[in-house]
């Protein structure tokens, strides 16, 4: 019988849980309580502020391609970002949270740009491993060397490459920010327009 | 089987530039240029594979080509597999192969008032990607920001609808200019950046690196060395392929074979991370040894269980039929076609290309330890699914040999640190590794101080991307070309480093 189909798969799609009981090795226990443990505040927190949608659009600007595995892997079984509420989006229209990858090359100064530009306030950027923070790559012809010079950022994830792990309490930290930004936003429009413009500090509704 | 050299007289080779013929079975597996003394030097490397007894060279042959003026006779009339390089070596020296041949601009962008790193000093002019589309197809475009979590990368889609009619990829969006950044560096901080040239070949990137320098200087590894040298590689080959079926999984939209195959994928990686102290294994390798050996307890401890779960995960996909249908006739690499192209690794080996350096030119703990090399004829997506089930079972098969090697040889378990003490020399030299891609090759020129001159670096994605817009015309929909990207399981990276 294919053990991808029937009752089975519900049991094998859920390692975490079957994992502990198991024969798994006490390294693999430490860092599920980990992530166990962080999952639940990140989870609080992204609930009670978007209800269940926060929203990331990620943009590669020339890493070595290991970034961009362990992100894929935060949907993978293991962390499982769904259930906490955050999902990838691959339209930047409809997300909350920019997660950028790589050297900063100068060769996607556009496409970063306009994905930026694409998003609607309040929004966060989350640069991901070392080489964003300019600690692989120096400043040249080819690459900005880091992030800061591009974009505003506010939260730096290190390692090379971060472990999942690691982006999870980057999120937390993302969604912390985002929540302080939320807070700060003047979402509805009260009074004149500042010379056509918005309004102090926030958003107007058009 | 048909080999290289068969196909390469079929099709009439002139005889332009006889220097640079290939001799009889011989592959064109890199050509790039060198400055200097402000001359422009072009190197052409032909492997020769299957050779009876392994030489010093491996059964590689390094031939240099002059270049007279701007100007020398082009080698992709006679070689097509060689048209990137020269539209490469056209953008970093300004020189270009006789006649009117439009070059594609390839890893400098377009746009940028900077000034680009060429490595000579012309000015490369008239590049550009001749492409017309007309009559009902339109171009649909992909990137270069794309899916979730995917590398930088445009895809050209010219479709009338559905089926993919022409496709094109532009693959400089990532280019770091790393061949660049090593010149002028000591090859301890040159191994930093090999490695993040394509990080998930890490392993067979430094390790080819690590041979090329070792022979210029005349270092030896110790055998603890390199058998833990061969652990790592096998160990990033699992997880790769693990990583391969999981992409399969997502693209053919079977959610739970995705979820399987990444579970495998995170074990393994988890896996590395307890017997090497990385999870994709960066910082394993160093020059004349390793930096650190394995924790043989840790893996002979978790082996058993990643095992398992990439048996499960291979025989249930192998044995869901809606799945196994979407692979089969889909993404067709014609065996020609990956040998005119000069295809490496499980691409061309699911083309009938019987190739595999590991065995064919063997290094390392590979001389001791024979490789068993799956082909297949097909060339769809179903035979490289194929070899890389068989390959995975053939890895796993390794690592246990290499960990038994290990414990049986008391003497090899000594120290594992570079022979550091060697005098330091000038030459140049080339090394070879295996990568789950295919094979890499990494040429480098040292001068007397231990630092590069001038460093080549060329993974296996180099050679294989130019075969993926072959297997996404061959009467392929929309639909189709996730699935034939994650059945390449290339890296921009590694092409555009």
């Amino acid at each position: 019988m294919s053990r991808l189909g029937g009752h089975q798969a519900e049991g094998d799609l859920a390692p975490p849980r079957a994992s502990r009981q198991d024969h798994s090795a006490p390294l693999e226990r430490d860092a599920q309580q980990d992530v166990d443990a962080l999952s639940a505040r990140l989870g609080s927190d992204v609930r009670s502020m978007f209800s269940r949608s926060l929203h990331i659009r990620t943009v590669d600007t020339g890493s070595c391609a290991a970034c961009e595995s362990e992100v894929r892997l935060l949907v993978a079984p293991h962390y499982d970002l769904h259930r906490l509420g955050l999902f990838f989006t691959p339209s930047p229209r409809h997300a909350d949270l920019l997660l950028v990858t790589g050297a900063v090359t100068r060769a996607m100064d556009g496409a970063l740009a306009k994905t930026y530009a694409a998003m609607p306030d309040p929004k966060v950027v989350v640069a991901v491993g070392a080489c964003p923070l300019g600690g692989v790559y120096s400043e040249d012809a080819m690459v900005h060397g880091d992030l800061e010079s591009v974009l505003p950022v506010d939260v730096f994830v290190p390692g090379c490459p971060p472990s999942p792990l690691a982006l999870l309490h980057g999120l937390l930290v993302a969604a912390g920010r985002l929540k302080e930004k939320v807070e700060a936003s003047d979402f509805c429009f009260r009074g004149e327009l500042l010379d056509g413009g918005a309004p102090e500090g926030g958003v107007p509704l058009r | 089987m048909t080999s290289h050299a068969d196909l390469r007289n079929r099709a009439g080779v002139g005889n332009a530039f006889p220097a640079s013929q290939p001799r009889e079975g011989e592959r064109l597996a890199d050509l790039f240029g060198t400055s200097e003394d402000s001359e422009v030097l072009l190197r052409a490397i032909y492997a020769e594979d299957r050779v009876a007894v392994p030489s010093e060279g491996g059964g590689y042959r390094v031939v240099e080509l002059p270049v007279e003026g701007d100007r020398y006779p082009g080698i992709s009339d006679s070689d097509p597999a060689a048209f990137v390089e020269e539209c490469e070596i056209y953008e970093q020296f300004g020189v270009r192969p006789r006649g009117a041949k439009p070059l594609n601009r390839l890893l400098v962008p377009p746009h940028g008032e900077y000034r680009f790193p060429h490595l000579g000093s012309p000015a490369p002019k008239e590049l550009r990607a001749p492409h017309y589309v007309a009559g009902p197809a339109l171009e649909f475009p992909v990137g270069p920001v794309r899916g979730v979590a995917q590398e930088s990368l445009y895809i050209g889609l010219v479709t009338s609808g559905e089926e993919v009619i022409d496709l094109y990829l532009l693959l400089w969006h990532k280019h770091r200019g790393i061949e660049r950044r090593l010149e002028g560096l000591p090859v301890e901080k040159a191994l930093f950046f090999v490695e993040r040239a394509e990080g998930l070949s890490a392993v067979a990137n430094s390790w080819a690196f690590c041979r090329a320098v070792e022979s210029v200087l005349g270092w030896t590894p110790p055998p603890a060395a390199e058998n833990a040298r061969a652990i790592a590689l096998e160990l990033e080959r699992l997880y790769n392929h693990a990583a391969a079926v999981a992409a399969l999984g997502q693209a053919t939209g079977l959610s739970v074979g995705q979820a399987q195959g990444e579970i495998a994928l995170e074990q393994l990686l988890r896996l590395n991370a307890a017997v090497f102290g990385h999870r994709y294994l960066f910082g394993v390798l160093a020059l004349g040894g390793v930096a650190r050996l394995p924790d043989m307890d840790a893996l002979r401890a978790l082996l058993p269980r990643a095992r398992e779960e990439l048996a499960h995960v291979l025989e249930a996909l192998f044995s869901t039929n809606s799945f196994l249908d979407r692979l089969e006739a889909a993404g067709v690499v014609a065996p020609e076609v990956a040998a005119r192209l000069g295809l490496v690794g499980p691409v061309a080996r699911a083309s009938a290309a019987d190739l595999d350096t590991r065995r064919d030119h063997p290094f390392g703990a590979y001389r001791d330890h024979r490789v068993d090399v799956p082909t297949r004829p097909a060339g769809d997506v179903l035979a490289r699914m194929e070899v890389m089930d068989a390959e995975t079972r053939e890895s796993l098969r390794l690592v246990e040999e290499l960990v038994a090697a290990g414990d049986e040889a008391p003497e090899a378990k000594g120290s594992a640190a570079a022979q550091s003490s060697g005098t330091l020399r000038a030459g140049s030299a080339l090394g070879w590794c295996e990568s789950s891609r295919g094979e890499v090759l990494a040429w480098v020129d040292l001068d007397g101080n231990g630092r590069v001159r001038r460093a080549r670096l060329r993974p296996a994605s180099v050679r294989n991307w130019r075969a993926f817009d072959d297997a996404a015309r061959s009467r392929n929909v929309f639909t189709d070309v996730p699935i034939i990207e994650a059945s390449f399981w290339l890296t921009v990276a590694g092409f555009a480093r």
